[in-house]
């Protein structure tokens, strides 16, 4: 299912459902119809490739924004376990201060600097998700830099840059995409949150969120605007959760057990 | 002894931490376009008031003075003047402070309420399919439904049927209790539905992992009946994941309060915050972010010193 | 005298996800009241799985395909749970690889034990029982955390003879720890043996040790109990061409704790009953009949061996395939 999200916001743009900003596609605000399966919203665009172009803004902005967090927040968490002692004491400060900002609230922060739009999202699904990241990698690495092989690393002479890429960094892949996913998940729903307030990618750019507040304002006399959206954004952050859960199973089986 | 300790340097980190906050969002408003005499004076800009600010704040002295009589200022609960309503914004915040803590204190305790028993019978119970499968289900669906989409869903619904509850309308919990909670109850379960699943998924998982430990094995071996082998072992292991996903719920609840008291129209300081964003307030959503973290700050506080009071492990450590 | 643990011909399979496997194939053997059983076998050989049988302690993808298992007279794959946990009780008590994680690391050892005492035990149970397995006082206030990993098994093993059990099944409870404290423990598990009266079955794969430490010892391969005899018979001079190899990687300088490599081959894995002697692949002897043919566990000079050759078919050759090793 994520696939086929992924896949119908790529080639969106190049599927014949029309326009996502030809205003005036049909009637303003038209019901569903076999022209116009989603039907049009208050300007008269046509809302299917609305909903698809904001599926691919949706993952496009949450995507980069996670991986910058997934970049940042695995040297940094490397970094930690491997040095340890006052670097590690610094960065696990630096995670407190990211972490006590509130995803939304950051956001009114961001917006009354920078003003809303794609940038301000980028940075504050980064640094709300960096936090959790950090400490995610970082524990799994201590397990990993106190292991035998690394010490027999050491002694063979290998340099610290060369132990933290060539010894934990392909360790800890496997749980930091497991991360990566949740992280891109909560992402998700912090993009959503963001443009739903208007805070981030701007009009005319359709976003899952911005549909959806959109949706509500009409929600009384259009509900078919609000309802797909919703349900989209829903469908496309539980796929990315479950293949979150089914990587972390394969890696990382938990087998439930009685008490008798 | 070493109780003490920890709990005493876990307070020092926690101011520390909350002094970078302050000094971050002190620099984000000396950024503000529009400078920080206008934001402190309001619509007042007159030479005379600038000299005076510059005079009282001391804005010719160095940044780093600056920032410590801002400091001192904001310690007295002075956060500066509301341009809009010229009403301090402490005032401000202060009168709106119930709706949000009531709504998001109902969010947090329905969500231990359903969804730790939920997780620890769904830990439990895990060599049923049935069980497995609707546990990561649930817990799944509710972790991936942004409050939002919930809350429209909610309205459109609850605007159709009321079946006796209200979609706004607050009244204040003290003036009329029942229509309040009629008011109350909507956008508290839209905010609880993340916490639930998160807390679900969470303990079902740490459950799960504590019943391989071997200690579990021990009493298992000695024939101590489940019951009390949840109660004495499973329970006190399994709680500590839990507390540091509780917090991060708690970050994600509060940035979900703007969304939800906007949607429910909930007079609370989420509401005031966004308002005053839209208004181009911004000493007032620079003093939401700071009290808004200094409640992170303080939650992650008390979840460490719970930590170190459940795992005696952690009490010797300075970090983790 | 009745037995206090009693195997006749057990079967267990483990459900993986790549289809069964058996690990247990045909176990049998006796222990009497006070008395210890070592058994002894290679990683694989199922002697875990028989240890956790005996408190019907099998994972939950253990399903119990034949044969009985009595302890102290009842058939613990009958009972019903109350039954088992109240064997468990009354009768049982375990010491596991390892110490550490066998203790709540959220609570202090005196608690854990008086826990294990049933909740109420008289006053002055839990000083006894640390002074028994050579605890100071001061570690009831201590925390797992705090403890070495010698005073973290002795705390284990005082709660495993919290309730006086009649018998102690232990583990390779020393395979957790230095080299120089592993002695010890066992001589402690003996000596509480000697001083409560229970009998203990001692799982490990250093037949040596077990020989210096128990009275009678069980080999075991493939699933099933290969050799059954009293110590020093078997280690003398052992009957089955197994015991014989693992002897022989112990006499020829091994140090204790050292993987039993040398023996060629590996030991199988089964997925249903062998057919015929699953060591035949490995052994020097093996012929025809070993490959169709299960040998039985028969006595054999005052001993059980499941071999078919083990009553003199080829006794002399056994030390030509040790000094061949």
């Amino acid at each position: 299912m994520l696939v086929l999200l992924v896949l119908a916001g790529a080639f969106g743009p190049f599927l014949p459902i029309g326009d996502p900003l030809a205003i005036g596609a049909g009637p303003r605000l038209s019901p569903p119809s076999l022209a116009l399966p989603l039907g049009t919203d208050e300007l008269g665009r046509s809302h299917l490739p609305r909903l698809v172009g904001g599926i691919l803004e949706t993952f496009l902005l949450s995507g980069a924004a996670v991986l910058l967090t997934g970049v940042i927040g695995i040297s940094i968490g490397i970094l930690a376990a491997y040095l340890r002692g006052v670097t590690d004491g610094l960065i696990a400060r630096f995670a407190d201060v990211l972490f006590a900002f509130p995803p939304i609230i950051l956001g009114l922060l961001v917006v009354s600097l920078a003003g809303p739009g794609t940038l301000a999202v980028i940075t504050v699904i980064t640094v709300a998700t960096l936090p959790l990241f950090i400490r995610a990698v970082r524990s799994v690495a201590l397990g990993i830099a106190s292991r035998e092989f690394v010490t027999v690393a050491e002694v063979a002479g290998a340099s610290p840059v060369r132990i933290m890429a060539v010894h934990l960094l392909p360790n800890i892949a496997g749980a930091a995409i497991v991360q990566l996913t949740y992280a891109l998940s909560i992402g998700m729903l912090i993009e959503s949150g963001l443009s739903f307030l208007g805070l981030g990618s701007q009009p005319p750019n359709p976003s899952l969120g911005s549909l959806l507040q959109l949706g509500a304002t009409y929600m009384s006399i259009a509900p078919w605007l609000v309802f797909p959206a919703g349900i989209v954004l829903a469908l496309a952050i539980l796929s990315v959760n479950l293949v979150g859960d089914g990587l972390r199973d394969a890696l990382d089986p938990i087998e439930g057990r009685r008490l008798t | 002894m070493r109780l003490l300790l920890h709990i005493a340097a876990r307070m020092g980190m926690a101011l520390l931490t909350m002094l970078s906050v302050s000094l971050i969002v002190f620099v984000a408003m000396r950024m503000l376009p529009g400078g920080f005499e206008m934001i402190i004076l309001g619509p007042i800009q007159t030479e005379e008031a600038r000299a005076v600010i510059t005079e009282q704040f001391g804005l010719d002295r160095s940044l780093p003075e600056q920032f410590l009589s801002w400091l001192v200022a904001v310690l007295h609960g002075d956060f500066g003047i509301s341009m809009i309503t010229r009403i301090p914004i402490a005032d401000e915040i202060l009168r709106r402070l119930g709706a949000t803590v009531q709504l998001t204190a109902m969010a947090v305790i329905t969500a231990l309420c359903v969804g730790l028993p939920l997780g620890v019978a769904a830990g439990l119970a895990d060599s049923s399919t049935s069980v497995r499968t609707c546990g990561r289900l649930v817990g799944a669906l509710g972790a991936s439904t942004p409050d939002f989409v919930l809350g429209v869903a909610l309205v459109y619904i609850f605007s159709v049927w009321s079946l006796g509850l209200t979609v706004g309308g607050y009244v204040p919990f003290f003036e009329d209790p029942l229509a309040n909670l009629r008011a109350m109850i909507l956008p508290a379960s839209t905010l609880s539905v993340f916490g639930i699943a998160l807390i679900l998924r969470t303990t079902r998982e740490s459950v799960l992992t504590v019943m391989t430990e071997g200690y579990i094995t021990g009493a298992v071996a000695r024939g101590d009946d489940p019951a009390s082998i949840v109660r004495r072992h499973v329970l006190r292991n399994a709680s500590l994941p839990v507390m540091t996903v509780a917090t991060i719920y708690l970050s994600l609840l509060l940035g979900g309060a703007v969304i939800v008291e906007i949607l429910f129209t909930v007079p609370g300081v989420g509401l005031y915050t966004w308002n005053a964003l839209l208004n181009r307030d911004y000493g007032v959503t620079q003093s939401a972010v700071l009290l808004f973290s200094g409640v992170i700050v303080t939650c992650n506080m008390l979840v460490d010193i719970a930590y170190a009071l459940v795992d005696p492990r952690i009490r010797g450590r300075r970090q983790q | 005298m009745n037995a206090i643990v009693r195997a006749r011909d057990l079967a267990v399979d483990y459900t993986m996800p790549g289809g069964v496997v058996r690990a247990l194939d045909g176990a049998s053997f006796e222990l009497l009241p006070g008395r210890s059983l070592g058994l002894v076998g290679e990683s694989g050989s199922g002697k875990s799985t028989l240890g956790l049988a005996i408190g019907r302690l099998l994972p939950a993808n253990v399903r119990h395909a034949a044969g009985d298992l009595e302890v102290d007279g009842r058939s613990v794959f009958a009972l019903d749970d109350e039954g088992i946990r109240a064997l468990r009780r009354t009768s049982l008590g375990f010491v596991f690889q390892s110490p550490m994680a066998a203790l709540d690391p959220t609570m202090r050892i005196g608690r854990q034990i008086t826990l294990a005492c049933g909740g109420q035990p008289d006053v002055g149970r839990v000083p006894e029982l640390l002074q028994q397995v050579g605890l100071p006082k001061g570690a009831a206030r201590a925390w797992p955390h705090e403890l070495s990993g010698g005073m973290a098994q002795r705390a284990v093993i005082a709660m495993a003879i919290a309730r006086r059990p009649r018998l102690l099944v232990a583990d390779e409870p020393t395979a957790a720890l230095d080299t120089s404290l592993r002695a010890q423990i066992l001589d402690l598990l003996v000596a509480l043996k000697n001083e409560t009266g229970s009998a203990l079955v001692l799982l490990s794969h250093e037949l040596p040790v077990v020989a210096r430490v128990c009275e009678i010892i069980g080999v075991m391969y493939g699933g099933r109990v290969v050799e059954l005899g009293d110590s020093a018979g078997v280690f003398s001079r052992p009957l089955h061409p197994y015991s014989r190899a693992l002897l022989a990687t112990a006499h020829d300088g091994a140090r204790p704790g050292e993987r039993l490599a040398p023996i060629p081959g590996m030991p199988p894995v089964l997925s249903g009953p062998a057919s015929g002697c699953s060591f035949a692949p490995r052994c020097a002897f093996a012929d025809e009949r070993c490959r169709s043919e299960r040998p039985p566990l028969r006595p054999i000079g005052g001993r059980l061996a499941a071999c078919h050759h083990a009553d003199g078919t080829a006794p002399e050759r056994g030390s030509g395939m040790s000094s061949g090793m």
